[in-house]
């Protein structure tokens, strides 16, 4: 295996704080990598630094050896990498299907081999088929959080970044969801998950990465992280 | 070596016995004396112009509602300054009959209409458009497309030190600051001020701590209404309105409200001083075809530099 | 589900009313009327573009008025100083339009929603003070005369009726372009950043780039719009471009509706002539606008058309019930797909 996306030395301050001291991390190719931490351990401006939102302090980040460091938004997604937002987004006026659509025009590669290329086989594989004339804007917010799902993969990515993609989701959505990311690495994409909730992250995780106070405090299979002493001292010793 | 002729004697122009010609103390002070007039017409025009932009600002910075209409307010309170004077009511009471109606007018149209566009403010601008169009053309309905005037409130003319000045320009310069600087105080010092700083900064919190911050919007919108009716006393004051003065004096007070930062009161008044200079030292030094065009320029070039103007907005209120 | 017959349903209605427009002629009316008719259809091609720019991207612009006036003003100009005619001025007076748009968009763009309202009123006004104090060559304040006369294979025309042809096909032109644009991926994309930008990033799309193009779009519009007017009034003159004739734009536009092909022909069409019907003068047929614009926009936010059918659909929506949840289905999504 090997890494696709390298983060070396990243450090973001805002004015006076530091959200980010020196973060060193890589994702492989095909693995499912989860990232955790309390509040405030600076996952959230990490995904922001990846994704373009914010130019990092210092450090770097490559992409397949390229680097994408100070890349503006578009041009991530253009790299590959798609992305889904902590807050369910979607295009509120148009139909589910158009949203589909309209992702599908925006494309990144035209690999013969991947299963969703059409509105209506992205639909299908998140189960969304029967509210394709919906508008957007009056979904269910589980219906939207698959939508958003819909959306990333139809850009066709080779690596997929989910933000808290299972907050606000019961159990039994929480499950599909798992179902459905635990597909893409047969299909060529990689996932980066971004989280709190510790049973998802031993549903979905093979590798786990345990942000605090914006370093990277443990790394590893997820079981051995999870029993890490240091990483239950930052959880102040909640059952995991 | 060569004495000075006495101010306002007959001027002659000296020579030194080598060395260029230099113009004599009096030529001088008429080129002073014009730049000085300039400015305080450029300043006293910037008073009206400063008063619309703090209304606006207000405005904006609670509801995020950007009133296009603020212009018409402001030629409604000449009208009614105009109607009154007709009245033989005498400027001072015609000022604050200006005041008080336009003030109300605010009022009624806060109620009736912009309380609907509170959740797309996008909506409100729409409104003042259509507000725009509806007041100007019933003020021509009522009256006519002509200039209104009326007989200077402050007729003299103050000689200081040889330079002429007119003293309703003064007139105007320092009730624009009284006001202005009474505003600034409630807004920076007031309990209501305070509350009405925080609704600015996060209006769901506000309202959570007991802000009853509808009224405060029906509050502001008063306030900014009846700054422009001020605004519109006293211009009449200085020169003739149509009812068409409303659009070219809101575009400058928004120009101004946007150089100093949507939603922050200091930068209206800041910019608003800065325009007023700008305008007066164009027109004395012959620019004055170009007057109009430096509020634009300059907000269009601040703009650029800066994007939230030279001393920060808001970005209007934070919406769920 | 779809939606593939759509897109060319959607046109029928357009197209059944441009035929309608097209017997108009033959019903004899009055030299008045028809120069109404003929303004009616010249605002309505700067109104089609209004709609790329604001219906579909969802860009509220004050400066479409000047755009329209950077057309007028090149066909004078061109007519003047080097003799080109109509014809060949109107590809180029939305050529000029799409740069001045490109001037006004690039600075404007850059500052938030609010301020970008602002900034375009601004260039509105600049524009106009530009005009003023342009001297001789611009004609100053009193404006330009255009003496050129419109020629069509050779023979010139004179009357109001072929003017009214032209203008005709340059609506259908208009009102096909538009309706391309927006059954096309390119509106899919303008409607998605309109929609929600910070999505339309992260799926790829150039939120900057497409902005720009759409205001270029809308200025090609308006150029070609200013190129008839110039030719049809024979005198321009600053006052006509300011920022109050593009709160007329805006107003005809709402009234309309943006986000419907046939808004811009019927906000076009109805604000031209229903102080005709109400036998109302200048004054109190602006007043009824005002109000117009300010009822529409708080009670009908998607403009007439789309209120009517809102309407209609509430009526008779209950005759066959899933026929209905079909055609409520389209309707629903008619706004997206421009019917």
């Amino acid at each position: 295996m090997n890494a696709i996306l390298e983060i070396k030395g990243l450090k973001k301050q805002f004015g006076g704080l530091t959200a980010l001291s020196g973060v060193d991390l890589s994702i492989e190719e095909g693995e499912i990598l989860g990232i955790v931490g309390p509040n405030g351990s600076g996952k959230t401006t990490l995904f922001n630094v990846i994704t373009g939102v914010h130019k990092p302090t210092e450090g770097r980040v490559s992409w397949r050896g390229r680097d994408i460091t100070s890349l503006a938004a578009h041009e991530i997604s253009g790299a590959g990498i798609g992305y889904t937002f902590q807050q369910a987004m979607a295009f509120p006026g148009l139909s589910v299907w158009e949203n589909v659509q309209t992702a599908c025009e925006h494309a990144h590669r035209s690999d013969r081999s991947y299963p969703w290329t059409t509105p209506a086989a992205l639909l299908d594989f998140v189960g969304l088929t029967t509210l394709a004339n919906e508008r957007a804007g009056v979904l269910p917010f589980g219906s939207l959080r698959l939508l958003g799902i819909a959306l990333a993969l139809a850009t066709r990515p080779s690596l997929i970044l989910l933000d808290e993609p299972a907050a606000g989701l019961n159990d039994k959505e929480t499950a599909t969801l798992v179902g459905l990311v635990q597909q893409f690495p047969a299909h060529g994409i990689s996932v980066c998950v971004i989280d709190h909730d510790m049973k998802l992250m031993q549903m979905l995780c093979k590798r786990l990465i345990v942000l605090d106070f914006g370093s990277k405090i443990a790394d590893g299979p997820t079981q051995a992280v999870l029993a890490d002493p240091k990483v239950l001292e930052v959880y102040l010793g909640g059952a995991l | 070596m060569h004495l000075p002729p006495a101010p306002c004697a007959g001027g002659t122009f000296i020579q030194k016995t080598d060395g260029p010609p230099v113009r004599s103390a009096q030529q001088r002070n008429r080129a002073v004396d014009i730049l000085i007039q300039q400015i305080l017409n450029g300043l006293s025009i910037a008073s009206v112009i400063t008063l619309i932009a703090v209304g606006v600002t207000l405005i904006f910075g609670l509801t995020g509602i950007i009133n296009f209409a603020h212009g018409e307010f402001l030629m409604v309170g000449s009208i009614v300054t105009w109607l009154a004077v007709r009245g033989e009511l005498g400027f001072p009471l015609a000022l604050m009959i200006a005041v008080l109606a336009v003030g109300l007018m605010g009022f009624v149209l806060e109620r009736g209409l912009f309380r609907f566009t509170l959740t797309r403010p996008t909506n409100g601008f729409i409104v003042s458009l259509g507000l725009i169009v509806v007041l100007q053309h019933i003020v021509i309905f009522f009256y006519d497309p002509n200039q209104k005037s009326i007989p200077r409130p402050l007729p003299g003319i103050w000689d200081v030190g040889g330079v002429r000045i007119a003293s309703v320009r003064v007139m105007v310069i320092l009730v624009t600051i009284a006001v202005v600087a009474l505003t600034f105080a409630m807004v920076t010092r007031s309990r209501y001020g305070r509350a009405l700083r925080a609704a600015v900064d996060d209006r769901d919190t506000a309202a959570l701590m007991g802000i009853p911050v509808r009224r405060y919007i029906t509050g502001v919108f008063v306030l900014g209404s009846a700054l422009a009716g001020l605004g519109g006393a006293l211009l009449i004051a200085l020169f003739p309105i149509t009812p068409f003065t409303g659009g070219t004096m809101v575009m400058k007070g928004f120009a101004v409200a946007l150089i100093g930062g949507l939603g922050n009161l200091t930068g209206a008044v800041v910019a608003g001083l800065i325009l007023g200079i700008v305008e007066g030292f164009s027109a004395g030094y012959g620019f004055s075809a170009w007057t109009d065009a430096y509020s634009f320029a300059l907000m269009i070039l601040v703009l650029l530099f800066k994007p939230n103007g030279l001393f920060g907005g808001t970005s209007g209120p934070k919406m769920a | 589900m779809n939606n593939t017959l759509s897109p060319f349903r959607s046109l029928v209605p357009a197209l059944v009313a441009l035929a309608l427009l097209a017997l108009v002629p033959a019903l004899g009316p009055s030299n008045r009327l028809l120069s109404l008719a003929i303004s009616a259809g010249i605002n309505v091609v700067a109104l089609y573009g209004l709609s790329v720019l604001f219906g579909q991207t969802g860009i509220l612009s004050m400066g479409h008025a000047a755009l329209v006036g950077v057309g007028a003003y090149a066909a004078a100009l061109l007519a003047r100083d080097t003799g080109v005619g109509f014809w060949l001025a109107l590809p180029l007076g939305g050529i000029f339009a799409g740069i001045a748009a490109v001037v006004i968009g690039v600075p404007s763009l850059r500052v938030s929603g609010h301020h970008f309202v602002i900034m375009t009123f601004a260039f509105g006004q600049l524009l106009t003070i530009v005009l003023t104090n342009g001297g001789d060559y611009t004609g100053a304040a009193t404006g330009l005369d255009l003496q050129l006369p419109v020629s069509v294979f050779g023979t010139p025309v004179d009357d109001l009726m072929p003017y009214y042809y032209i203008v005709l096909a340059f609506v259908a032109l208009s009102a096909v372009a538009s309706w391309a644009i927006i059954n096309s991926p390119y509106g899919r994309t303008l409607r998605a950043i309109r929609e929600n930008e910070k999505l339309s990033a992260s799926l790829g799309i150039n939120i900057g780039r497409h902005k720009i193009g759409a205001f270029v779009v809308s200025g090609v519009f308006a150029g070609v719009s200013g190129v008839l007017l110039a030719y049809f009034l024979r005198h321009i003159s600053p006052g006509q471009f300011a920022s109050f004739p593009s709160i007329y734009l805006a107003l005809m536009v709402m009234i309309g509706g943006a986000r419907l092909l046939l808004g811009p022909l019927a906000g076009g069409i109805l604000v031209s002539f229903l102080p005709e019907v109400l036998n109302l003068d200048p004054v109190e047929s602006r007043i009824l606008y005002g109000v117009c614009l300010i009822a529409v926009i708080l009670v009908l936010p998607n403009g007439l058309i789309a209120g009517l059918l809102e309407g209609w659909q509430k009526l008779f929506g209950n005759a066959a019930q899933k026929r209905a949840d079909n055609a409520s289905a389209n309707a629903k999504h008619a706004p997206e797909a421009g019917r």
